[in-house]
């Protein structure tokens, strides 16, 4: 054999055997590829789905690739419903909110998920109890992990609430001392006295834009959370027991009519301030109270947004005064985000990972950061202050966390049963229908109370009335009802 | 008589082609058009949710009884018709001048008219999107030149019932009004010039011209724009859904909105099928009227 025609047979035999390993190499590759499970997620957009790309890499790890679909804030139970109704299969997880849970879990679109707590432990008995039994259960069973504790919280300034000369000015005009409020009539006073024009003097200097002592989240969508925190206050309730609507009682009107007046002193363009604006307008300093979700003091301690760094208090929402002088508050609980599992998914076990992954291992950097708007909802959540101190000392870490826990503990929570989302629209309605002042508030909420026996006759008068008696039933455990 | 019968075997022969020729064409027009139609009444009669896996239950009329008497309704309806009955003739007088102004040409013209075309082709939620900030009352450019040019105090433009009204109105002139300027423009541009130097000749000034010449004239442009403006007010969704949800309120609901919150957010699709029957028949009257009053006049 000459050298030559020997080399071409080495040569020969080289490539055979690269190509035969690049080919094994290749299939390894297919292989990899081909277990790796896409899991559609589902969520509304923003800045709450931004932890899924923190576990991406890890996910990657797991052989798992999230796909994540973001649809605008108040669109997500009309897409999801759609996707549910229709059968598609088009989503393995969801993020959406518990108002509609009692629908989803009722009518067979979401799996229990305690039969995967064997896989990985989501550390139950650490989610505050209303939360779990009410945003996260169904029937008994639990249907969804939570990832966002929502509960409006009442903010103030605090450098006007100690400004000497505004405690002062405030004496001298009210006859009391000037103090975060405990009742929706002190809280009407406070915004009455901080409500000032531009020029005018505030803390000894002039105002260079205009100041409101108020404002809440108007515009279409989730206003009614800002009546239910007063008509809650005044005892109101959705139903009575047998189904019949409450909204329109005295409580909801003057409820409505107490949120009206506060409105006054609220900016004028408060019925189209939806979270951004609301936010903006209290971070910019123009307002000097308002009533937002938790995730506000992180955001106003953020000083690449906020004005008011340092400046940013929390309280106890403010109530009724009872007959015996005690005080009644309640805090409303609107959206909240927990994350479910649809029946139609064939990766239902990587997506309990993901699931698990969010809402427990990682679930206090998810909290503790203000490029998210989520919210405490565990107690190793609100037991560790320490993780929120980047955006202020010790105490005021605690002082946050204290009045997060405390507003929960009076929490008025959102409807969660069937149809829910079709009642709370109704209601939605009545309350910006009456403040933009079209309309009555005795007249909105008559008309949305025959609307609601309209929904409730439509989906079924038994069924509704019986799951709406279980819902109250866990109310009345966590003293949210008394009968 | 053969010959005669002959005939008409042929024509019978044609005929026969005919309808197999164009029977695939009008069973796609059936199956495509009416059957969704029909099957949109179909379903009006029933009481049918997907909210719940409840059984369709027959109703007869009632569900447009329930309708008809819905205060929420006679809301939309009538805001559908504020926004017909003053963006229309707002639209029609401004497309109008534009288009008497741009129809002897003049250097740059034709990118006048390029450009104008640009609102139009604008996707709705896009331009509602857009109108959302401009009129934004703390950053919104509105406020802000109404503020220098006329020292106007700012306005919640979106937050306040009637000017939440205006800002739709605003928003849908600005996207229309290019679209009845071009098509009217097409119209001018197609009137001999020789009428007009008939009626220059006749001594007729330059109000007479337009008044007796040019508006005849351009009447037939003018009741297609109308009719096609008629359409697309009546299915007005996405601006509205961006610009103001329909808010403050149900204050700026349209009927379109109202149609698609009943379908999407309550899943009623009984109420739903109703309100798109209803919505038809008035779109239906509507134009009819319409036509009534212009063929009326152009018969006297």
């Amino acid at each position: 054999m000459s050298g030559l025609k020997r080399s071409m047979i080495i040569l020969a035999m080289i490539i055979l055997v690269m190509s035969g390993s690049l080919w094994a190499g290749g299939d390894q590759e297919a292989a990899k590829e081909d277990a790796t499970v896409r899991l559609a997620v589902f969520g509304d957009q923003g800045h709450n789905l931004v932890p899924f790309e923190w576990i991406e890499e890890e996910a990657a790890e797991m052989g798992i690739e999230l796909e994540v679909i973001g649809v605008p804030f108040t669109a997500v139970y009309e897409k999801l419903k759609t996707e549910f109704v229709g059968g598609t299969g088009a989503y393995d997880l969801v993020v959406f909110y518990p108002s509609y849970l009692g629908e989803f879990a009722e009518f067979g679109y979401l799996q229990p998920l305690d039969k995967f707590f064997g896989n990985y432990d989501p550390d139950i008995d650490d989610i505050v109890p209303a939360y779990k039994d009410l945003y996260c259960s169904y029937a008994g069973d639990i249907y969804a992990l939570p990832y966002d504790g929502d509960v409006l919280n009442f903010y103030y300034r605090r450098d006007l609430f100690d400004d000497a000369a505004e405690k002062a000015a405030f004496q001298a005009a009210y006859g009391r001392t000037l103090e975060v409020p405990e009742t929706w009539d002190e809280a009407l006073e406070v915004a009455e006295f901080f409500t000032r024009s531009a020029g005018e003097s505030l803390m000894g200097k002039p105002l260079d834009q205009d100041m409101y002592g108020f404002s809440f989240l108007g515009t279409r969508g989730f206003a009614y959370g800002w009546w239910l925190n007063i008509f809650g206050a005044m005892g109101g309730a959705y139903f009575d027991r047998n189904m019949n609507p409450q909204i329109n009682s005295q409580a909801g009107i003057d409820a409505l009519n107490m949120l009206a007046e506060l409105k006054r002193f609220s900016p004028p363009d408060v019925m189209n301030m939806g979270y951004e604006e609301l936010k903006n307008a209290f971070l910019h300093g123009q307002l000097a109270t308002m009533v937002q979700w938790s995730d506000i003091w992180k955001k106003a301690n953020d000083a690449s947004i906020s004005h008011i760094v340092g400046n940013c208090g929390v309280a106890q929402m403010p109530g009724m005064v009872q007959a015996d002088g005690s005080i009644l508050r309640r805090a409303a609980g609107p959206v909240g985000r927990v994350i479910g599992i649809p029946t139609t998914t064939k990766h239902a076990e990587e997506a309990y990972w993901v699931a698990w992954k969010l809402t427990t291992d990682i679930s206090l950097e998810t909290v503790s950061t203000s490029a998210t708007g989520l919210d405490p909802y565990r107690y190793s959540h609100v037991e560790n202050a320490a993780a929120f101190e980047e955006f202020g000392p010790a105490w005021e870490a605690e002082a946050y966390l204290s009045a997060v826990m405390d507003n929960l503990g009076v929490l008025y929570p959102d409807l969660n049963i069937p149809g829910a989302a079709e009642y709370l629209d109704t209601l939605d309605i009545a309350v910006t229908s009456a403040l933009s002042g079209t309309i009555s508030a005795k007249q909105a909420l008559d008309e949305a109370a025959v609307r609601w026996d309209q929904t409730t006759d439509t989906l079924g008068r038994e069924k509704q009335t019986k799951i709406f008696n279980n819902m109250l039933d866990i109310w009345a455990k966590y003293g949210f009802w008394e009968d | 008589m053969s010959k005669l019968q002959g005939n008409t075997a042929i024509q019978r022969s044609e005929h026969r082609f005919a309808i197999i020729t164009a029977l695939p064409g009008l069973i796609a027009l059936i199956v495509l058009v009416a059957g969704p139609l029909l099957y949109m009444f179909f379903n009006s009669l029933f009481i049918k949710t997907l909210a719940a896996p409840i059984p369709p239950q027959f109703n007869w009329f009632g569900n447009y009884g329930k309708v008809l008497s819905d205060s929420r309704f006679w809301n939309a309806f009538k805001n559908t018709m504020i926004i017909m009955g003053v963006g229309i003739p707002v639209q029609a007088f401004l497309g109008l001048t534009i288009a008497l102004l741009l129809s002897k040409p003049f250097p740059g013209s034709r990118v006048i008219v390029a450009m104008f075309l640009i609102p139009v082709m604008i996707t709705p939620i896009v331009s509602g999107f857009q109108w959302k900030i401009i009129l934004n009352q703390r950053f919104g450019p509105m406020n802000y030149l109404l503020g220098i040019l006329i020292g106007m105090e700012p306005k919640s433009w979106l937050a306040e019932p009637f000017l939440a009204m205006v800002s739709i109105l605003i928003m849908d002139t600005w996207q229309w009004t290019p679209f009845v300027t071009v098509v009217l423009l097409a119209g001018l541009s197609a009137i001999p010039k020789q009428v007009y130097e008939a009626s220059s000749v006749d001594g007729s000034t330059m109000w007479g011209t337009l008044w007796r010449v040019t508006l005849p004239l351009l009447k037939p442009m003018f009741t297609l724009v109308v009719l096609l403006r008629i359409i697309f007010i009546f299915k007005i969704f996405d601006p509205v859904y961006i610009l103001t949800g329909g808010g403050p309120g149900i204050s700026t609901e349209t009927l379109s909105l109202l149609t698609y919150i009943t379908g999407f957010k309550n899943f009623n699709v009984g109420i739903t099928s109703t309100l798109a029957v209803v919505q038809l028949i008035a779109m239906v009257i509507i134009a009819k009227l319409f036509m009534k009053l212009v063929m009326g006049r152009k018969e006297r």
